[in-house]
């Protein structure tokens, strides 16, 4: 079942150039989020001063920025693995990177431009009461670019399902719904890229519409205030959107883990009934499990807030669990002959559970009451998203664009970003346990400890990704052949 | 389509439209905002669409091909469809008979029809495209009627302007999981993806195939 589906797509499109035009843009966006990240770090250990304007601000464009790019990203892995098994458009691809440009040009330009600081959360009614600080033309910028960004996603996630849908028959076949409950052998299910693209395309696609639909009300609000909405609601969708968009990324990198680690042990992965019950159950949650993002709200149901956190807690297991013990189970005793790539898929899935662990604390309402809001939030999403979905889809890039680049480079990448993540990740991880809040720009004295020591691991990262992202250009020089793209 | 079985499709759309159009079923539907917007209009629009079968057969080549990938025809439903989303429309076309005319004919012959002749030349990626819209767009419209600061009618009260809203975001999403059922479920059993073969793919979604709709 894994034949090539179709080369190249009508109007004559390279898909290995249009992956790797993907991937060319990330990591020019990953490396400038990154240093967006690391001024923030740098101010907040007043190793140099910024104006808090100008610090909101770039917490808006890094938040925002590494949220599109990691989903960017992640369309990639998804995409240049399931077109193995169903008929994709390339012009369809393509059309999502143009439209992500667009967006994001929209939204640098609300922020360096316009000033908009309202966090790439966009809380209602935040951008609409800027207190001076931006117009509302700024904040609309950044709006439409969400908006913008948000067809492109919109058009790929439909036509992978649509190309899914006409291999299997339908989304449920897709997921292998009917291998989860036992109903069909497991031997006829998908293979574990089509069930991943399946579940994090349904996912996506329900939460842009849903964000659609807030943006544009909240866009009306903007240039007529007086419409107004009930503000819980608005977060209630946002947060749906939000939530569901940035979990996702990872459900698209970890299809990296399932392909590239099987071509290293020459064992391929199981897809077990187990694997297809978690991407089933995955599904479902992913898309009930945003509550936790309003554990605070007292005014919010109070079956809603128990519901989101039991699901919070059991939300990421299932396929965490499968992914990390077929990993383990690929790998072990199998002569491995380790790459950067299977090396860097597999940190991404020690990142991930590894993060998982203080997100899963914080999910619940009475850690909550203490953590929210502290560092400790960074500390765990930094934790799945940059040592887990980042480092996979850096395995993915090292995987793309290997072979012929030269040597070190790599080893040397993968040791500095995993060693300065770590020493990132737990400098906001220890500051969140000794109560420093998020989202400040200037720190008292007695955090600025935390705050310079996370500088260096911080540091450290750009380093590696820099090194990781130089080989993959490097490899760009020499012709295209070797991983089986055309 | 058989020609008698056409007859009757054409007969049944011209006793809707004439039903919609005379008072116990007209004053009904218009005297609440609600019916009005998620019954009567919806309605129209149907009759159009039931045209549209009537009319597919004779449709002269070069409409067909005139009408790309069902595009011309479909934004054209679009506009006249979000005309009738203005509250100011509902307003008039209560209150002035050459507006309510021009609802009577532009919902079911500028909406309904264009959609039904076009909406079979859709690509499949299309179609999904203008459905996740229309899905958000409704709750969007739906959010605003319940969002506005005053009445936006002058023949409706603000309950019945929340009520309509309520309904469309209701509607929203309904349809939103009606589809998802219907994809989820899918065919019972497709041609088995041994070798992904192009063509008979192609052919089955519409990518790439000729983009005039096979005369039955
Ligand atoms: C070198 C790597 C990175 C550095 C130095 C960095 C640094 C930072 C800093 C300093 C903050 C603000 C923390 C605070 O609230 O006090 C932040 C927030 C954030 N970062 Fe990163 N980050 C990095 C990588 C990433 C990656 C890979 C992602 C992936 C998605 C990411 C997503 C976010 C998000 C979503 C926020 C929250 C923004 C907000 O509070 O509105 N970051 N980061
Ligand atoms: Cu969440």
């Amino acid at each position: 079942m894994t034949t090539q589906a179709i080369g190249t797509s009508r109007g004559g499109i390279d898909a290995g150039i249009a992956v790797r035009a993907y991937l060319a843009v990330t990591g020019i966006v990953l490396l400038l989020m990154m240093l967006f990240g690391f001024t923030m770090r740098l101010a907040q250990a007043q190793w140099i001063n910024i104006e808090p304007n100008t610090f909101y601000m770039i917490l808006t464009m890094h938040g925002s920025g590494m949220v599109g790019i990691t989903g960017l990203s992640g369309a990639a892995v998804m995409w240049y693995f399931v077109r193995r098994h169903v008929p994709v458009s390339t012009g369809v691809f393509v059309a999502n990177l143009v439209f992500f440009l667009v967006g994001a040009l929209l939204i640098l330009g609300s922020g360096f431009i316009g000033g908009f600081a309202g966090a790439w959360t966009f809380l209602y009614p935040l951008p609409e009461h800027s207190g001076g600080l931006w117009s509302a033309n700024a904040a609309a910028f950044y709006m439409l670019g969400l908006l913008v960004i948000g067809v492109g996603f919109l058009l790929l996630h439909l036509d992978v399902l649509r190309g899914i849908i006409s291999v299997y028959g339908g989304l449920g076949a897709g997921l292998g719904a009917k291998q989860a409950f036992g109903l069909a052998p497991e031997k006829d299910g998908p293979p574990p890229a089509v069930a991943a693209a399946t579940m994090a395309s349904i996912s996506n696609i329900v939460g842009i519409v849903i964000g659609a639909v807030v943006l544009v009300l909240m866009l009306v609000t903007l240039y007529v205030p007086s419409f107004t909405f009930n503000t819980l609601l608005a977060k209630n969708l946002i947060y749906y959107f939000g939530h569901t968009f940035i979990n996702v990324t990872i459900y698209m990198a970890v299809i990296a883990v399932y392909e590239i680690l099987p071509m290293h042990t020459h064992r391929a992965w199981k897809t077990n009934r187990a694997f297809y019950l978690a991407w089933v159950l995955s599904t479902l949650m992913v898309l009930t499990v945003y509550p936790h993002h309003l554990l605070m709200d007292f005014a919010m149901p109070t079956w809603m807030l128990i519901a989101g956190q039991i699901i919070s807690w059991v939300s990421g297991l299932p396929v965490l669990l499968v992914t990390a013990f077929g990993a383990l189970t690929n790998v072990y005793r199998s002569g491995i002959k380790w790459s950067v790539a299977a090396g860097l898929v597999f940190i991404g899935v020690a990142g991930w559970a590894i993060g998982v662990i203080p997100a899963i604390a914080d999910g619940t309402v009475i850690v909550n009451s203490v953590m929210h809001n502290t560092q400790w939030v960074p500390g765990h999403f930094h934790t799945y998203l940059l040592l887990g979905m980042v480092a996979m889809m850096l395995g993915f890039m090292a995987y793309i664009g290997g072979g012929r680049a030269p040597s070190r480079l790599g080893p040397a990448g993968l040791w500095t970003f995993l060693i300065g993540g770590a020493i990132f990740v737990l400098a906001f991880l220890a500051g969140g346990a000794a109560s420093v809040p998020r989202r400040y720009a200037v720190h008292l004295p007695g955090w600025l400890p935390y705050d310079r020591v996370g500088v260096i691991g911080a540091g450290l990262v750009v380093i590696g990704t820099s090194l990781l992202v130089t080989r993959f250009f490097l490899a760009l020089r020499s012709p295209m052949s070797g991983d089986g793209i055309r | 389509m058989r020609r008698i079985a056409r007859y009757k499709l054409l007969l049944a759309a011209c006793v809707a439209w004439a039903c919609l159009w005379l008072p116990p079923l007209r004053s009904m539907l218009e005297s609440d905002m609600t019916l009005h917007m998620t019954v009567q209009l919806p309605l129209l629009t149907a009759i159009g669409v039931m045209l549209a079968m009537v009319l597919r057969p004779h449709e002269p080549c070069w409409f067909a091909d005139a009408d790309w990938l069902g595009i011309p025809g479909v934004l054209l439903a679009i506009f006249t469809t979000s005309l009738w989303m203005l509250p100011r429309m509902l307003d008039l076309a209560l209150g002035n008979v050459s507006i309510d005319l021009l609802k009577f004919a532009s919902l079911p012959l500028l909406a309904g029809l264009p959609l039904g002749l076009s909406w079979p030349r859709v690509p499949a990626l299309g179609r999904a495209f203008l459905w996740a819209n229309l899905i958000s767009m409704l709750a969007t419209m739906g959010g605003l009627y319940l969002g506005a600061p005053q009445r936006l009618c002058a023949y409706y009260r603000l309950d019945q302007q929340s009520a309509a809203g309520t309904a469309l975001v209701a509607i929203a999403i309904v349809l939103g999981l009606a589809w998802f059922i219907v994809l989820f479920i899918g065919a019972p059993s497709p041609a088995k993806p041994r070798s992904a073969d192009k063509s008979r793919i192609n052919e089955r979604f519409g990518w790439g195939a000729s983009h005039t709709f096979p005369r039955s």
